[in-house]
C-alpha cells in the first residue's frame, strides 16, 4: 500500500507539465499576430498616435524649436533643466528630451516602413492609399528630424552635410550590426522627403476621414519643404494647390482657429486630441507648457517685446492672457495653446496664403493671387486695415511671424532667411540639436554635430 | 558543555526543512521573533536592521509603508530585482510594490503582523539558498510563524503599546528677517555684478543697479507674497518646515494571541490591530487581521494542517517627494508668506509655490489591501525514515487605491481629479517533497530531500482617472464628469521546479551538503527555459577532534566552506519577445512596436564562494561566526541601450532598450558576529552582541555602457560600484568674486560650470554596516540597548539646488548655511555668492554631497515584569524608544533613498539620494505584555 502511495505521489508530481510555462502576452501583440489588412491599417493608425505624442507635434516639435530660436518673444520660466538648457542654448548631447524627439521620430519611421512592407496583405484597391499615407508619415517625420538635427538646407552644401540616418526598411528582431548607421546627407533626406510627399499627393484622397492625411495635407507639407529649399516656384505651386482646392477656408475669426474639439475649416493638417487621447496634461504636452497654471505649468511665457510687435487693432495681439507658472512666475501666455484636449493645428490655411504671397513676391509672379491680396486676406481676418502695397518681402515675413507665432514656424523661417537670432548667426552650431549622446555611444547616427 | 549545546542545537530553518545549527554547513543568520516584537515599525524587516551581518536594510523615507531596500551581501543585479526572496511557512511572498506607479513604491510586507513571527532565517550563501535556485541570487528570507505545541496548556498573550513620533532631525531654514536679509544680499550681488560685468546696462552707477535689483525683490516678491503684512518688521514669520510635520504623531498597537494544543492538535491563533500616524501630515497606516495556524494528527504518522493569515491594511498616502504638492516640499515656501490670507481668512492661496497645505487639507489617497497568505498541508510518514509532505499555498493580495484631488489644490488642476486603481495579485504554489533520513549507523547520518514545486502568479490591474468634479462631496469617480483614462492589464508568470538535497554528517564532525534545483519559467523563451542551480558545502567541527577536545578556552570550532550557483529572473513578464501595444488616437485605433526581445534570454547567474568559522570560547560564553564570501554574477539580465533608429520606442518609459544577458558584477565581503553571555545568574543576566559586515560591490563588465538612474549623476559603470555618484566637483569659492569653483577638465579650478569635469566622486554603498547591543535582566527589570551603524557611504542632497543654492534656482527659502555666503571681495567662505540673476554654484555638484555615515541608537527599552501568582503568568510594563539618538554629518536624517520610480533598473542604481525626503521618526512608546 505504501509503495502504491509513493508511486502515485511521484507521478502526480510530474504531471504538472512544461506546457504551463508557455504564457502568451495578454497586454500586447507579437509580430506574428499582425497578419491581416485590418492589422496593417491598425499599424498605420499607430503612426498617427506617434505624431500626437508629446515627443512630436503633441509638444516638442513646437516647444524645442520655439525655445532654441526665441530671441525677444518667449521666456522659459520653468524648472526642467532639459528645456532650460535649450532656451539658454546650453543643451548637451545627453539632453533626454532631445533624445525623446529623436527616438519618437524613428518610431514613426519604423511604423511607416513596416506598413510599406506589408502591402501584400492589403486589398489591391487600397494599396495606393495605405502606401501614400505611410509615406506621408515618413516624409513628414524625416523633414522634422533633418531640420532639428542637421544644419539648415540654406546654410550648407546639402549634398555633403550630414543629415540623419535614412532607413527605408522595417526593423524586425534585434541585430546590433545593422543598427550602426551613418548619417545620410541633408540633400538625400530632402530628396526622400519630397519623393515620399509626392507619392502621398498622388495617392491620397482629396478628403480624408477622421483628420487623416489628405492629398492637401501632403501638398501643404511639400510647400514647407520647397520653401526651406528656397525653391519658391514649387512652394507657390503647392500652396496654391491647397488654397485653390476650396477644401479649406479661414476660420471666421482668428481665435476660432485654435482650441477646437475638431478640425477648424482652416486646418490643412492637425493633430486630434480628446480627454482620453492626448499629448499629456501634467509633465508633457503642448498645453502643459504653454497654458497658465493650473491648467498647465505656464512655463512658456510671452514677452512684452513680442506684444509690442502687433499693431494696435490686431486681434492677434489680444490673443494673450495673464497667468502664473506652477512655480509662481507671473507672466503672459499665448491663448493659442490654452485649452486641454483640443486640436493641435500643424498646418493652417493661413500659412499657405503667406507662403504663396512670399513665393510670388520673390518670383514676381501672381500665381493664384497677388502677394498683396494674400497678405490682406490674413490682415483682414485679424481686423487690420488692408495694406495698399507691398514693397519689401519683410512685410510678408513680418506678417508670417505674427500669424504663426509660437506654432514652430519661426525656427524654420529664421534659418531659411539666415536671420541672426539673439546674437547668434542662423547656422550657429548651438542652433542645431545634438545627435543624442546615447546613439553616438552606440556608434550609431555618426558623426555628431559640431559643438557637442 | 551542557549549556553550549543548547545554543548549538538551535533549530535553523532551511529550505523545505530544518536542521540543527551545529550540522549546518551553509551561512544562515537567524533572528528570533522576540526581537521583532513591540517595535514601532510597519513591517518586520525594519526591525531586522543591523541585527544580521551582511543584511543591509534601508528605509527609504519617514513616510509609512514605503518600499524598503533590503540587500543581502550587496546588490547583485542591475536591471533585475535585487530584493531577496521572502518565503513564509513555505509560501513565497509577493514583495514588489503594487501601488500607483506615479507615486513611490510601497511595501507589500506591511500586511504581515510582526508579532506572529517566531523566527526569521536569512539564507546568505549559495549552499543555503541554492535550494531556491532561480530566485535565490539575492538571498532568501524564511519567515516562520508561531505554532502551538502538543500537550501544552493554552497560553494567552496580550501586547499593547502607545507611542509618539517626531522627526529625528529638521533641516532648519531662514526665519523672516534672515530671509529678507539674504534676499537683499542676493539682489545687491546681482546689481553689482550686472553693473560690473553685464552688457551695457543702462545704469548710471553701481548703486543704481543695486537699488533696481533690491527694489525688484522688495516689490515683486516681498510686497507681493507678504499679502500686506509688514515684512520689514517680520510681522509674518512662518516656519513652513514645521507645517509638514505633525506634533507627536500617535501610534497604537494591540496584539492578542492564544497558543496551545492537546495530544492530537496544536494551534496558534492571533488577532492584531495597529494604527500609526506618520510624522508628516496626512500619512497614516492602519492594519488589522488575524492568523490561525493549526495542525491535527490523524494518526501518529499522518497530519494535516493550515497556516493562514488574513489582514486588511490601509495606507493614507501623500504625493511623491518630487511633486510640488507633497508636504515635504512645504519647506520651500518663504517665511514672509502668511499661513492664512488676511483677505480671505482662509489658507493662503498666494504662495511662492502652490500651497501644499491645500492638498493636505482637501486631498486624499487611500490604498487598501486585503491580504490572505497561507497554506494547507499534509504530511505522511511512509516508513519511519521517509516522509512525504505536500503543501498547497496562496498569497492573495487585493488592493485598491482611491485618490482624490480637490479643484482648489494643485493636483486638482482647477477642476478636480480622481483616480481609482485596483490590483489583484494572486500566487498559487505547491510544494511536494520526500524527506529521507535512514538510520545507517551511529557515525553516519544521512538526510535527503527530493521534491518539486510549482508557482503561478496572476496579476490583474485596472486603473481609471476622471476629472471635473462638480463637488468635493463626491470623491470617487462617480463624481467625475469626464473620465479621461481607463485601462486594465493581465499578467502571468510561473515557475516549475525540481529539487534535490542531501546532507551527510560523518562521525558527528564532518559535514557534507549537496543540492541541485532545476527551474523553468515563463519568463524565458523555449530556447532557454530551464536553468540548473547546484551547490556543495562541507564543514568540519574541529573542536571535537582529539587535539582540541581538551582545550580550556576553546569550546567550539567549526570550519565550513561552500560554493554554488543561484539565479535571478525578476525581470517582469514577456521580456524575451518583440511586442506591439495598442495605441489610442482619436477614432483611429492602432498598434505601435514598443519592445525588441531577445528570444535567447536566460537566467542571470551568481556563483558564490563562502568560507566561515564558527567558534565558542569559555564554555561558549563568547561565541561568534566569521564569514568571507565572493559573489560573482554573470550573464546579467541587463537592459541594454539599442540604437533608437530601430524604431522600437517604449513611449511610456521613453526607453529604447533590449533585455539581454550581458555583463558581470561582483560582491565580496567579510562578516563577523560576536555574542557574549557575560553574566548568567538566576536573577542577573547580562549579554552583549556585536556584528559588522564589509561589502565591496563592483561592476566589472557591462559592455562599456553607462546606465543612469533616475538622476543623471547616479550611474552603473564599469569599474565602479553600482549607483556611483558621477558629477562635477565643487572645490570652493573664489575669494575675489564669490564664484563657485569646480575642478576643470585640466584639473585646474574653473568658475565655468560647462568646463568642469564630471568624475566619480562618491559611492552610495556603505563600506561597512552593523550593529551592537546589550541586554540586562536584573530581577524584575530588563533593559535593552541596540545601536546600528553605517559607514563610508555618500548621500547627495539633490534638493540642495533649490534649498541651499543662494536663490540660484528660485526664491525658495534657504537653509541656514546661506548666512555664510560670500559677500565682499576677500571673504574666505565655502558658500558661493548668492544671486538669482547671476547665480553661481547652483548646479549639480559635490557641493551637496555629504558623508552619509551614521551611528544610531536604534532601539532602547526598559521593562519591569511582575508575576502574580494566580491566573496571570506575567505582566511586563515597558518604555521603549526607536531612533533615539543619531550621530551623522548629514544635514537631515542619513537614512534616505528617494526611490522616485518603480522601474527596477533605475531604482537599483538610484541610491543615497535625498530629494525632500521625509526623515526617519524618533519614537517613544509605553506598553504592556500580559501572559495568561
Amino acid at each position: 500500500m505504501r509503495k502504491h502511495v509513493t508511486i502515485l505521489i511521484i507521478s502526480l508530481m510530474c504531471v504538472c507539465c512544461n506546457k504551463k510555462l508557455d504564457v502568451t502576452p495578454a497586454n500586447a501583440l507579437t509580430p506574428s499576430q499582425i497578419q491581416t489588412e485590418e492589422d496593417v491599417f491598425a499599424l498605420l493608425f499607430g503612426g498617427y498616435s506617434t505624431l500626437q505624442n508629446a515627443n512630436a507635434f503633441g509638444e516638442m516639435y513646437n516647444t524645442l524649436p520655439e525655445l532654441i530660436i526665441s530671441d525677444d518673444d518667449l521666456n522659459w520660466a520653468g524648472t526642467f533643466s532639459d528645456y532650460d538648457d535649450v532656451f539658454n542654448r546650453n543643451q548637451i548631447a545627453n539632453n533626454f528630451t532631445i533624445y525623446q524627439v529623436w527616438a519618437n521620430g524613428y518610431h514613426t519611421i519604423n511604423i511607416a516602413n513596416t506598413v510599406l512592407s506589408k502591402l501584400d496583405v492589403v486589398a489591391e484597391d487600397k494599396r495606393d492609399l495605405v502606401s501614400g499615407e505611410a509615406k506621408f508619415l515618413r516624409g513628414v517625420v524625416y523633414f522634422q528630424l533633418v531640420n532639428l538635427f542637421a544644419q539648415p538646407y540654406s546654410s550648407v552644401n546639402a549634398a555633403t552635410s550630414p543629415g540623419v540616418p535614412l532607413i527605408l526598411e522595417p526593423v524586425e528582431g534585434y541585430d546590433p550590426q545593422r543598427d550602426q548607421l551613418t548619417r545620410a546627407s541633408v540633400e538625400e533626406i530632402y530628396t526622400q522627403v519630397i519623393s515620399d510627399l509626392d507619392e502621398a499627393v498622388n495617392n491620397l484622397p482629396d478628403e480624408a476621414d477622421n483628420a487623416r492625411a489628405s492629398r492637401f495635407s501632403a501638398a501643404a507639407f511639400l510647400s514647407r519643404v520647397h520653401l526651406m529649399q528656397e525653391n519658391y516656384a514649387e512652394a507657390a505651386q503647392n500652396a496654391n494647390e491647397v488654397i485653390e482646392s476650396g477644401a479649406f477656408s479661414l476660420a471666421s475669426s482668428f481665435d476660432k482657429a485654435f482650441n477646437n474639439p475638431s478640425n477648424s475649416s482652416e486646418d490643412v493638417f492637425a493633430i486630434q486630441q480628446t480627454s482620453q487621447s492626448n499629448s499629456g496634461t501634467s509633465n508633457f504636452g503642448i498645453i502643459t507648457f504653454y497654458a497658465a497654471y493650473p491648467v498647465g505649468r505656464g512655463e512658456m511665457q510671452v514677452t512684452e517685446e513680442h506684444l509690442q510687435k502687433y499693431e494696435v487693432n490686431d486681434v492677434r495681439g489680444q490673443f494673450f492672457y495673464e497667468g502664473s507658472s506652477i512655480s509662481g512666475s507671473q507672466g503672459l501666455m499665448t491663448a493659442k495653446w490654452s485649452q486641454p484636449y483640443s486640436v493641435i493645428p500643424v498646418i493652417r490655411l493661413a500659412e499657405m496664403y503667406l507662403t504663396r504671397a512670399e513665393a510670388n513676391f520673390r518670383l514676381g509672379t501672381e500665381l493664384g493671387a497677388s502677394p498683396l491680396e494674400d497678405v490682406n486676406v490674413i490682415r483682414t481676418r485679424s481686423e487690420l486695415t488692408p495694406l495698399s502695397s507691398i514693397t519689401t518681402v519683410d512685410q510678408i515675413i513680418g506678417e508670417r511671424f505674427l500669424e504663426l507665432a509660437f506654432e514652430g514656424d519661426k525656427f524654420l523661417t529664421s534659418k531659411r532667411l539666415r536671420l541672426t537670432v539673439r546674437g547668434l548667426p542662423y547656422n550657429d552650431a548651438k542652433l542645431v540639436f545634438p545627435i543624442p549622446q546615447r546613439e553616438i555611444d552606440l556608434n550609431n547616427a555618426t558623426p555628431q554635430n559640431p559643438g557637442y | 558543555l551542557k549549556r553550549s549545546s543548547a545554543q548549538l542545537n538551535e533549530v535553523i530553518v532551511v529550505g523545505y526543512g530544518q536542521s540543527q545549527k551545529r550540522e549546518v554547513s551553509g551561512s544562515i543568520s537567524k533572528v528570533g521573533g522576540s526581537e521583532l516584537q513591540n517595535q514601532p515599525v510597519q513591517s518586520f524587516e525594519s526591525a531586522l536592521q543591523g541585527k544580521a551581518p551582511g543584511v543591509v536594510i534601508e528605509n527609504s523615507s519617514g513616510k509609512l509603508g514605503q518600499g524598503i531596500k533590503v540587500r543581502i551581501r550587496g546588490t547583485a543585479s542591475i536591471s533585475a530585482s535585487t530584493q531577496p526572496l521572502y518565503v513564509i511557512d513555505g509560501v513565497p511572498l509577493t514583495t514588489s510594490s503594487q501601488s500607483d506607479i506615479n507615486n513611490e513604491p510601497t511595501n507589500p510586507l506591511i500586511d504581515l503582523n510582526p508579532s506572529d513571527i517566531e523566527s526569521v532565517d536569512i539564507l546568505k550563501d549559495a549552499a543555503a539558498a541554492a535550494i531556491y535556485g532561480a530566485r535565490a541570487a539575492n538571498g532568501v528570507v524564511l519567515i516562520t510563524t508561531k505554532k502551538g505545541t502538543r500537550n501544552n496548556k493554552s497560553t494567552i498573550e496580550l501586547n499593547s503599546s502607545v507611542g509618539f513620533s517626531n522627526p529625528t532631525k529638521k533641516r532648519g531654514f531662514l526665519n523672516a528677517r534672515e530671509y529678507v536679509d539674504a534676499l537683499r544680499a542676493a539682489a545687491t550681488n546681482d546689481g553689482r555684478y550686472e553693473f560690473q560685468n553685464g552688457n551695457p546696462t543702462g545704469y548710471a552707477s553701481e548703486q543704481d543697479a543695486i537699488d533696481d535689483y533690491v527694489g525688484f525683490v522688495e516689490t515683486e516678491l516681498l510686497d507681493y507674497y507678504s499679502l500686506g503684512t509688514d515684512w520689514r518688521n517680520a510681522a509674518t514669520d512662518v516656519n513652513w518646515e514645521d507645517e509638514q510635520y505633525r506634533e507627536n504623531a500617535l501610534s497604537t498597537q494591540l496584539d492578542l494571541s492564544v497558543r496551545g494544543g492537546n495530544d492530537k492538535t496544536r494551534f496558534y491563533a492571533s488577532g492584531f490591530y495597529s494604527d500609526q500616524e506618520a510624522i508628516i501630515v496626512n500619512n497614516v497606516f492602519k492594519r488589522y487581521g488575524g492568523r490561525l495556524n493549526l495542525e491535527h494528527f490523524l494518526t501518529s504518522s499522518t497530519s494535516i494542517g493550515m497556516n493562514v493569515t488574513v489582514s486588511r491594511s490601509q495606507l493614507d498616502r501623500v504625493s511623491s517627494d518630487a511633486a510640488f504638492s507633497t508636504p515635504g516640499q512645504l519647506m520651500a515656501q518663504i517665511p514672509i508668506s502668511p499661513l492664512i490670507d488676511p483677505a480671505t481668512n482662509d489658507l493662503n492661496a498666494n504662495t511662492l509655490y502652490a500651497n501644499g497645505l491645500f492638498d493636505a487639507k482637501y486631498n486624499s489617497d487611500k490604498q487598501v489591501t486585503y491580504r490572505t497568505i497561507g497554506n494547507i498541508f499534509a504530511q505522511i510518514q511512509l516508513v519511519p525514515s521517509l516522509f512525504f509532505r505536500s503543501e498547497l499555498g496562496a498569497d492573495i493580495l487585493n488592493m485598491t487605491q482611491n485618490s482624490f484631488s480637490d479643484k482648489r489644490t494643485q493636483d486638482g488642476q482647477g477642476v478636480g481629479f480622481g483616480q481609482f486603481f485596483s490590483s489583484q495579485n494572486v500566487s498559487y504554489n505547491t510544494n511536494n517533497y520526500f524527506s529521507f533520513s535512514p538510520d545507517i549507523s551511529s557515525s553516519v547520518k544521512l538526510t535527503a530531500l527530493l521534491g518539486m514545486s510549482y508557482l503561478q502568479n496572476d496579476v490583474l490591474t485596472s486603473s481609471e482617472q476622471g476629472q471635473n468634479f462638480p463637488s468635493a462631496a463626491v470623491k470617487n469617480l462617480s463624481g467625475a464628469t469626464n473620465i479621461v483614462f481607463g485601462s486594465s492589464s493581465e499578467d502571468r508568470y510561473n515557475f516549475l521546479s525540481y529539487f534535490f538535497r542531501t546532507n551527510l554528517v560523518l562521525r558527528d564532525k564532518f559535514l557534507l551538503g549537496l543540492s541541485i534545483r532545476a527551474d523553468g519559467s515563463s519568463r524565458f523563451g523555449s530556447n532557454n527555459r530551464f536553468g540548473y542551480f547546484p551547490a556543495a558545502s562541507a564543514g568540519w567541527i574541529l573542536s571535537d577532534e582529539n587535539f582540541l577536545k581538551n582545550s580550556n578556552a576553546l569550546s567550539y570550532l567549526k570550519l565550513r566552506a561552500s560554493v554554488g550557483l543561484t539565479g535571478n529572473a525578476e525581470i517582469g513578464e514577456q521580456q524575451f519577445r518583440d511586442l506591439f501595444v495598442v495605441s489610442n488616437y482619436p477614432n483611429l485605433a492602432g498598434f505601435v512596436p514598443v519592445q525588441l526581445g531577445d528570444p535567447d534570454l536566460r537566467w542571470e547567474k551568481t556563483i558564490q564562494y563562502d568560507a566561515g568559522i564558527e567558534f565558542g570560547f569559555f564554555n561558549n560564553r563568547l561565541s561568534g561566526e566569521l564569514d568571507v564570501y565572493l559573489k560573482k554574477t554573470r550573464d546579467l539580465l541587463l537592459a541594454v541601450n539599442v540604437p533608437s533608429t530601430n524604431g522600437y520606442f517604449d513611449n511610456v518609459n521613453f526607453t529604447n532598450q533590449i533585455l539581454r544577458n550581458l555583463g558581470r558584477l561582483e560582491n565580496k565581503g567579510i562578516e563577523l558576529l560576536l555574542n557574549g553571555r557575560i553574566i548568567e545568574r538566576t536573577n542577573l543576566s547580562w549579554n552583549a552582541n556585536f556584528n559588522i559586515a564589509f561589502n565591496r560591490n563592483r561592476i566589472q563588465d557591462i559592455d562599456g555602457q553607462i546606465i543612469e538612474g533616475s538622476f543623471v549623476y547616479s550611474r552603473a559603470m564599469e569599474g565602479e560600484p553600482i549607483g556611483a555618484f558621477f558629477m562635477q566637483k565643487f572645490i570652493g569659492v573664489d575669494p575675489a568674486t564669490g564664484d563657485a569653483l569646480y575642478l576643470g577638465e585640466d584639473d585646474k579650478p574653473t568658475a565655468d560650470y560647462s568646463l568642469a569635469k564630471r568624475t566619480v566622486v562618491g559611492n552610495p554603498n556603505p563600506d561597512f554596516t552593523g550593529g551592537f547591543g546589550t541586554n540586562l535582566n536584573l530581577h524584575a527589570f530588563d533593559a535593552n540597548v541596540f545601536f546600528t551603524f553605517v559607514s563610508g557611504n555618500e548621500v547627495f542632497n539633490d534638493a540642495g539646488r533649490f534649498m541651499s543654492s543662494g536663490f540660484g534656482n528660485g526664491f525658495d527659502n534657504q537653509t541656514r548655511e546661506i548666512i555664510n555666503a560670500w559677500k565682499n571681495p576677500g571673504d574666505i567662505t565655502a558658500v558661493p555668492r548668492s544671486g538669482f540673476s547671476y547665480s553661481t554654484g547652483h548646479r549639480i555638484s559635490t557641493r551637496w554631497l555629504y558623508d552619509g555615515s551614521y551611528i544610531r541608537l536604534r532601539q532602547l527599552s526598559l521593562g519591569y515584569t511582575i508575576k502574580p501568582k494566580k491566573a496571570v503568568q506575567s505582566i511586563r510594563f515597558f518604555v521603549a524608544g526607536m531612533n533615539v539618538w543619531t550621530k551623522t554629518k548629514y544635514i537631515s536624517d542619513p537614512e534616505v533613498n528617494t526611490l522616485g520610480t518603480q522601474r527596477t533598473t533605475v531604482s537599483n542604481i538610484t541610491s543615497g539620494i535625498d530629494f525632500y525626503t521625509i526623515p526617519q521618526p524618533r519614537t517613544f512608546s509605553v506598553g504592556l505584555n500580559v501572559k495568561l
